[in-house]
């Protein structure tokens, strides 16, 4: 009995010094966009961009427009990884950017933060293979290929798929049958 | 004695600051952990991940400040358990005994009996606690195992959030939503000692927004074995059905659920009439979640028991509850939860020449607030709760039980707590109202108006971290001291009757820990421990003779081993080996058993299973006095067959 007093408190005791100073980290995602993070890397190898050249060796751009919600999540996700023949590169771009410099990325994240210019943004990129996608409430509407919704305390998404053929993009069917009908988010 | 206890004040203040708290009670365990998992996930196994819980902020295990163990839904699979207590033994940190056919002792951290009284019990969010003796039934406890999501069990007091009756721990049985169990599901199996089991399951969308399912299952489950090898002819069968329906409001923050289960069931008994015991549920939640840190729920439910045990009693009982909680951030730095509830409950109890529980009906009302306070310090990396419920019975009025808890993680893969709290078991109808006559008719033990509250300050300091990124570790100390336990006073002069009454102290310690290895992609290990000690000690005033043995009879030591490897050709080869230490008095011996399972899953929709449970004895004893009448639980074998369309 005393036995085990004495070995609760030297545990105790000893918990103490297992703890080193604090390290600074970089903020890393919330669990929600840890998430939706490795849902984007996964949409980029259910997608198809028609007009790339067969064996294209040219980086793979995976843009986040206005306030990036990912950190260092993203790059940890995406880092060193390959589409087919092409390497993945996670880039930010402001929002202060102008629109034409978004028609370099293949795949493009809309923050929240671009609510009001949502429209604008992807008039810009009509008929342009950039696969959007956003989780922002209308983002299908207003022209975008891909939307997350939250069901309950999961991660879902609706893919438009007329939207994006005429981007030139081919959506695998195992994604689609995966995502939700556009009219599920309406 | 106390010394310990202010040494581990002085540690705890030393570690930095007080104690905090208790909300991210979540979910899967380190499921975030790293990018080079989340890039391994495909989009199916990322959409099964839930990233939030709407009124308890989410946030990994490993940085909540409380001892907390999650059995998984895959954990349970593989295990190839039965039914609800069975899955509980698969966390070393909780002591399951099964006393007989229809009787289970469930506890964590000591006191441990077949009326158990220090656990709440949770359904989806459904507290499953009679007010008779504050305890589970555990045989009317059931759901469609399949569907079950998750089991939290957190040691220690969760008075702050839960309320009365989470003195030594929470179990919180949470099953999947409707949208996660869509198209149907059979299963069926039958063995020596599960004689017939079988259930189905269908789920579908309602509408553009919603989902459901509903179920029905049956088991027949044959009796245990008295020492001497004779059949103890108490077996069990029940059915029961069930429903759930999840749905969107027009706006993407509101949810609505709508559950309910209805059962029936029969127990038989060596020496008398069967046990009959049926009952129902219905319950609805509306949540709301405005933001990432805020949101609100409110849930009602009702909920129907009866139980008759002929020759003994027959209880009637009938719950409705009322519970709402707001999270908001109050200001920068401080997440705020606060939340009110309400409980009546209604019950009718008829006699017997062995026991009278009276008056024959009683009405019984709680009315609870609390309100706690995280506040975030350091950059994140520090985390102070501080919290309070009040509650209000009819017995003893008000009830205060605080909180003080913190979190400290130092970098991502560590995280330091410790916690200060007080809990309370307020008096049931078995404190105050019960009667036990002798054979002869004479109130042998009777309960009394005059019962206090059972007391619980509680010291706490745990430690988890990942060494490597394929190890976690968990480590948890506790000291527990009670006041005001249940005692039993015999009369002066006549002796009886013995009149129960709050003259039993105790102190107790103990440490608990956890390691999860995945060895390899197809190979994960579980190794889970839990030591206990206690002192018992009466108040100078009394004239208890008992020891204190009616309240808890509970081992020093358990171990856990499970092992789950994946076989080519989509075989699964699971083992799970547990070690219970001798239960001092009265006196059960230690045990230690081994169960395996064989599964294979052939094809997407097609799984089989062949599963031994209690392998290495014939029959072995879990709990009560030894002798002839004692039940013993007997080695089993059984085969199902799972398939989904």
């Amino acid at each position: 009995m005393a036995l085990l007093r004495r070995t609760v408190l030297l545990a105790l005791l000893a918990l103490v010094p297992l703890v080193p100073a604090a390290l600074l980290g970089q903020r890393a995602a919330s669990p929600e966009y840890q998430v939706k993070a490795a849902f984007l890397y996964n949409f980029t190898k259910f997608v198809e961009w028609l007009d790339a050249r067969p064996g294209e060796r040219s980086p793979l751009r995976l843009c986040v427009l206005g306030n990036d919600p990912f950190g260092e999540t993203l790059d940890g996700i995406v880092f060193g990884e390959m589409v087919g023949s092409r390497p993945l590169l996670p880039e930010r771009v402001d929002a202060g950017e102008p629109l034409n410099s978004l028609r370099s990325c293949q795949v493009l994240f809309v923050s929240r933060s671009e609510r009001a210019r949502v429209r604008e943004v992807l008039e810009s990129l009509a008929e342009t293979p950039v696969l959007t996608v956003s989780d922002l409430q209308g983002f299908l509407d207003a022209g975008g290929h891909i939307q997350f919704v939250m069901q309950g305390n999961k991660v879902r998404f609706a893919i438009d798929q007329a939207a994006a053929e005429r981007s030139r993009l081919r959506i695998s069917s195992k994604l689609l049958r995966l995502a939700l009908s556009p009219s599920e988010v309406r | 004695m106390k010394s310990a206890g202010i040494l581990i004040a002085c540690l705890v203040l030393a570690a930095g600051v007080p104690a905090s708290a208790w909300d991210q009670l979540d979910q899967e365990e380190e499921v975030l952990a790293s990018a080079e998992e989340l890039k391994g996930l495909s989009i199916e196994e990322l959409m099964e991940i839930d990233v939030t819980s709407v009124t308890r902020r989410s946030a990994s295990l490993s940085s909540a400040a409380a001892a907390i163990s999650v059995i998984t839904r895959e954990d349970i699979r593989r295990s190839g358990v039965t039914s609800l207590p069975e899955a509980l033994r698969l966390v070393a940190t909780l002591h399951v005994a099964r006393f007989d056919g229809r009787t289970w002792g469930i506890s964590a951290r000591g006191f441990n009996i077949t009326t158990a009284n220090k656990m709440l019990v949770l359904i989806d969010g459904r507290s499953v606690y009679t007010p008779l003796f504050s305890g589970v039934f555990w045989d009317v406890q059931d759901t469609l195992l399949e569907d079950v999501d998750r089991i939290e069990v957190i040691r220690g007091p969760g008075a702050t959030l839960w309320g009365a009756n989470a003195v030594n721990g929470v179990i919180n049985i949470i099953t999947r939503p409707a949208g996660d169990t869509q198209g149907g599901l059979v299963t069926a199996g039958a063995g020596n000692e599960e004689r017939a089991f079988g259930a189905v399951r269908y789920g579908g969308a309602l509408g553009k927004r919603g989902h459901y399912r509903a179920y029905a299952k049956h088991f027949d489950r044959d009796s245990l074995a008295f020492a001497d090898g004779r059949d103890a002819e108490d077996p069990m069968k029940m059915g029961q059905g069930g429903f759930r329906a999840d749905w969107q409001g027009a706006g993407e923050a509101d949810w609505f659920t709508v559950q309910g289960d209805v059962y029936r069931g029969r127990v038989g008994e060596p020496t008398r009439a069967d046990t009959d015991v049926d009952g129902g549920n219905l319950l609805g939640r509306w949540s709301r979640k405005t933001s990432e840190s805020s949101g609100m729920e409110l849930q009602v439910y009702w909920d129907n028991t009866y139980r008759r045990v002929p020759t003994v009693f027959e209880e009637h009982l009938d719950t409705w509850d009322v519970d709402f909680q707001h999270q908001l951030r109050a200001a920068e730095r401080h997440n705020v939860i606060w939340g009110l509830g309400y409980r009546y409950s209604r019950d009718r109890v008829s006699d017997s020449p062995a026991l009278a529980i009276p008056p024959p009906r009683r009405t019984l009302e709680l009315a609870s607030a609390f309100l706690q306070d995280e506040i975030s310090l350091a950059g994140d990396r520090l985390r102070v709760t501080v919290g309070s419920k009040v509650e209000h019975n009819q017995s003893t009025g008000f009830e205060i039980q605080p909180s003080v808890r913190f979190a400290w993680t130092p970098a991502d893969d560590r995280t330091l707590w410790g916690a200060v709290s007080r809990a309370v078991r307020t008096p049931t109808r078995f404190d105050e109202d019960l009667v036990f006559f002798t054979t002869g008719g004479v109130p042998f033990i009777r309960g009394s108006r005059d019962f206090e509250s059972e007391e619980l300050l509680a010291w706490e300091l745990g430690y988890r971290w990942l060494p490597l990124r394929d190890l976690s570790l968990d480590l948890s100390a506790f000291y527990h001291v009670y006041d005001e336990l249940r005692s039993q006073e015999p009369t002066p002069g006549t002796v009886l009757p013995i009149v129960l009454a709050n003259k039993l102290n105790a102190e107790t310690w103990g440490l608990e820990g956890r390691a999860n290895w995945q060895a390899s992609q197809r190979w994960r290990v579980y190794f889970g421990w839990a030591l206990f000690e206690n002192d018992l000690s009466f108040d100078p005033d009394s004239r208890d003779a008992s020891g204190g043995e009616a309240e808890g009879n509970d081992p020093d030591y358990r171990f856990t081993l499970r092992s789950q490897l994946d076989l080519p050709g989509r075989f699964e080869l699971d083992g799970w080996l547990r070690t219970v230490g001798e239960l001092p008095s009265p006196e059960v011996p230690d045990y230690t058993e081994l169960d395996l399972r064989l599964g294979w899953r052939a094809t997407d929709v097609l799984e089989l299973s062949l599963v031994g449970q209690n392998l290495l004895h014939d029959q072995h004893p879990e709990f009560g006095p030894p002798g002839p009448a004692r039940r013993e639980v007997e080695r089993s074998v059984y085969g199902k067959v799972l398939w989904r369309f």
